[in-house]
């Protein structure tokens, strides 16, 4: 795939491919095109050139909505919600694009699964702490039951504490059947709860394996993970 | 090279003008160099409006009250103070200024939306003065009989009472702001200005006192913006209220943002467009006004960020 | 005295206790890390330090000069450098603008002066240049010099907040979260930069929640929990605390 911006080209021929169930993560430095990779795929970037094919349906070129439509959920890098709105009007956002009779009783359970949220119901998100934010986010992207869940960074800004139940909460997501693409500088603990794992750099592919392979790798562990 | 003598021969031509329109349009010179002194004229209000809103971020809906305090006091001090045109412009420079500073003080503690309706506020009060204190500036009834301007004293003035001299005047004039717009713009300056333009918590954690430069943008453009509407009066000779209306505002913001915000180019592009092409569209009278409208909402659509984004897309693709 | 001081600092937000009477002292040449749960108080506590927010009660000192309730520029040309925890940029201005926006203020400052671009200005510009270019070849961003600072990636604008803070070779630097969304390979660049600043005779106070940082740079540890602060010492005491594991590190 290739993609990037008006001025700059960001991927330059990046290919990848993810099993069904896996949790694959993306790691690389800072600018080496992680991010846009993503948000190419959710469409939100324009391909240059390539495909992305999901199950074998071309999704190059498709607009959110449509990728959305076919099963991919995308939470963001940073905070990105609605932080006016309550933790409940978060989620009937996150459930904007169903209309069965289901979202209810999903945006419940997703209370009831996630307990801080459930307390916090009628808070306005932005008075959320920075965890409990990322957490929201995962919830409302999970109320589309999204056969692929794309994640830039999601224990960014997070406390120890609060990374570790964002990537429990990951883990549990997959266990029950959620592909899930991470874009993560916690690489460390990215590739050790991670199925596979790609390294990029300068918008080309520069390592992959299985997540135990690269930590094991000497010399992605000095230039990628820092030691 | 090749740009400088590009410049020059631009530049000539610009100051030959009278001639070129005589000699293209004979019989129509009259018209065509009034039309030109307005594009002058506007270029020059619109690029003191852009130091405010394009280069420091602040939507001020206050310049046409700078602009007719100008106005009005150059109008008054000719006509009842005897003031000639350098004295009285100068006066009307500095109170615009003043006006300016004193209310920037109060307006600048508000941010963003209400900032744009303080400063609406204050324009529209301006405006009410204007049109219903008789005694001072004869209201409705207008001030009339503003003389055309005379530079120098005494035996030695020359008087500018033709339309090719205003047109010189209204020149010169762009040419002076465009110089100082430039220069308050580029460098240390400008990046203060853009600075607390993008963001104002980095830009004081970087030291930079974001109220003070927002002031200094507002009072400078509320200074040349008196300047050029002292320059006005003396061109129309008759000052009405209905100058400094808020519409002001909005042809303004037409033309900064037609052309480019922030823009030196854009900007005179923009006052160009916005004073020529409803003179040109003057060969279909009847559907003028819908074909203006309908060519600045295509421009809007084809190149939000203006025609000089258009521009420099081209010129990077032809050095490239 | 200390080099910075805070005293009984208090801030509430619609009646909730933000900041809860916190004593911290900083002396010069000191790495002090403070470390917290999110939203435990040490953003607030940043930013009302740095005059960004007014305090409900308590003093601020640095450098034996009350600053308590000063607007935030003027804290920032008396020494204060710092970062801000979201990405912070000016994203029309080109990479080597965001840099040299920061020097300028704390040199010659009259309007005239720079109107007419005087020799002395021309020397400091060239002399904000090379300490501007020396930066961005540390961070890596040297390619990226003329780009608008929105082009670059969420990562690289983290990097390049950072290089900016340390333009004006402040001698207090306030770090909040410097780590977060950086590569863990520059992470450790980071880290020998922040030490070798702090060789330097700079003073640091540090938010971050990645261990490894502050283990490695500390050489105090301040924890805040709902506001107030619970600990403080040396960063080994730290993470054996029964208090702070409970509050922070979990398990």
């Amino acid at each position: 795939m290739r993609a990037g911006y008006a001025e700059v080209e960001v991927l330059r021929g990046v290919s990848l491919e993810v099993r069904s169930g896996d949790i694959v993560s993306i790691i690389g430095a800072n600018g080496a095109g992680k991010s846009t990779l993503l948000k190419t795929v959710f469409g939100l970037v324009t391909a240059h050139g390539g495909s992305i094919r999901l199950a074998g349906e071309e999704l190059a070129g498709r607009r959110p909505v449509e990728v959305l439509a076919r099963g991919v959920s995308y939470v963001p890098q940073g905070r990105c919600n609605f932080p006016a709105m309550t933790v409940e009007e978060n989620l009937e956002m996150g459930a904007y694009t169903r209309n069965d009779a289901g979202v209810r009783r999903d945006i419940d359970a997703m209370m009831q699964r996630f307990p801080m949220l459930g307390s916090k119901r009628v808070d306005p998100a932005g008075t959320l702490s920075g965890g409990q934010q990322q957490v929201l986010e995962i919830a409302m992207a999970l109320l589309l039951h999204p056969r692929l869940l794309l994640v830039d960074e999601p224990s960014l800004g997070l406390d120890p504490r609060m990374a570790e139940l964002v990537f429990a909460t990951i883990e549990s997501i997959n266990r029950e059947g959620t592909t899930v693409v991470m874009v993560e500088q916690n690489a460390k603990t990215a590739l050790s709860i991670s199925h596979r794992a790609f390294v990029l750099e300068l918008g080309r592919n520069r390592f992959e394996g299985t997540g135990r392979e690269l930590l094991d790798n000497p010399e992605v562990r000095t230039h990628y993970l820092g030691r | 090279m090749r740009r400088a003598v590009a410049w020059g021969l631009g530049g000539a031509a610009l100051v030959a003008m009278p001639w070129l329109v005589r000699a293209v349009a004979p019989g129509q010179q009259r018209y065509v160099l009034h039309i030109l002194v307005f594009t002058g004229l506007f270029a020059a209000l619109a690029l003191s409006y852009d130091l405010v809103v394009g280069h420091v971020g602040s939507l001020s809906l206050a310049h046409p009250a700078f602009f007719g305090i100008g106005a009005y006091t150059a109008a008054l001090l000719a006509t009842r103070a005897g003031f000639t045109f350098l004295p009285d412009t100068l006066a009307a420079m500095i109170l615009a200024g003043l006006v300016a500073w004193l209310i920037g003080v109060p307006m600048f503690r508000l941010h963003e939306h209400a900032f744009a309706i303080g400063t609406l506020g204050f324009a529209m009060v301006t405006h009410i003065v204007a049109t219903n204190w008789v005694d001072l500036t004869r209201g409705p009834l207008c001030v009339t009989g503003i003389p055309r301007p005379a530079l120098g004293m005494g035996p030695v003035a020359i008087k500018l009472t033709s339309v090719p001299h205003y047109y010189w005047l209204a020149l010169a004039s762009l040419g002076l702001v465009a110089l100082l717009y430039h220069g308050l713009t580029t460098f240390r300056l400008g990046r203060a200005f853009h600075a607390v333009r993008d963001n104002e918590m980095l830009a004081a954690a970087a030291g930079i006192d974001p109220r003070r430069y927002r002031m200094l943008a507002f009072v400078v453009g509320a200074v040349v913006a008196g300047g050029i509407g002292a320059l006005y009066a003396h061109y129309i000779t008759v000052l009405c209220p209905e100058e400094m209306t808020v519409a002001l505002t909005i042809n303004l913001l037409v033309i900064v943002f037609i052309g480019g915000v922030g823009r030196l180019r854009g900007v005179v592009i923009g006052a160009v467009l916005f004073t020529v092409l409803p003179e040109i569209l003057r060969i279909a009278p009847t559907w003028r006004l819908v074909i203006y409208g309908g060519l600045l909402l295509a421009i809007v659509v084809r190149w939000p960020e203006g025609l000089e984004s258009a521009l420099r897309r081209s010129g990077r693709s032809r050095t490239a | 005295m200390a080099f910075f001081a805070v005293h009984g600092l208090v801030k509430r937000f619609l009646g909730v206790t933000a900041i809860d009477r916190v004593d911290l002292t900083v002396e010069r040449g000191e790495l002090v890390a403070l470390i917290g749960p999110n939203g435990s108080g040490k953003t607030t506590l940043f930013n009302c330090v740095t005059g960004f927010m007014p305090a409900d009660a308590g003093r601020v000192t640095f450098r034996e000069r009350d600053v308590t309730g000063i607007a935030p520029h003027r804290i920032a040309r008396l020494g204060v450098g710092r970062t801000f925890q979201l990405v912070s940029v000016f994203s029309r201005l080109t990479v080597l603008d965001n840099l040299l926006v920061f020097l300028q203020q704390h040199q010659e400052d009259s309007v005239l002066g720079r109107l007419l671009r005087t020799a002395r200005l021309r020397r400091y510009e060239r002399e904000a240049l090379d300490r501007a270019h020396a930066l961005l070849a540390w961070v890596k961003l040297a390619d990226h010099a003329h780009a608008p600072a929105g082009t670059l990636s969420y990562g690289q604008r983290k990097l390049l907040a950072f290089a900016a803070a340390l333009m004006p070779n402040p001698e207090l630097i306030l770090l909040d979260e410097p780590a977060a969304a950086v590569n863990p390979t520059m992470i450790e660049t980071m880290k020998r930069h922040i030490l070798a600043l702090n060789r330097e005779g700079k003073t640091i106070l540090l938010v971050e929640h990645n261990m490894d940082v502050v283990m490695d740079l500390a050489q105090r540890v301040v924890v805040l929990d709902h506001g107030a602060k619970i600990a403080e010492g040396a960063p080994e005491a730290i993470r054996r605390d029964p208090r702070v594991i409970d509050a922070y590190f979990g398990r």
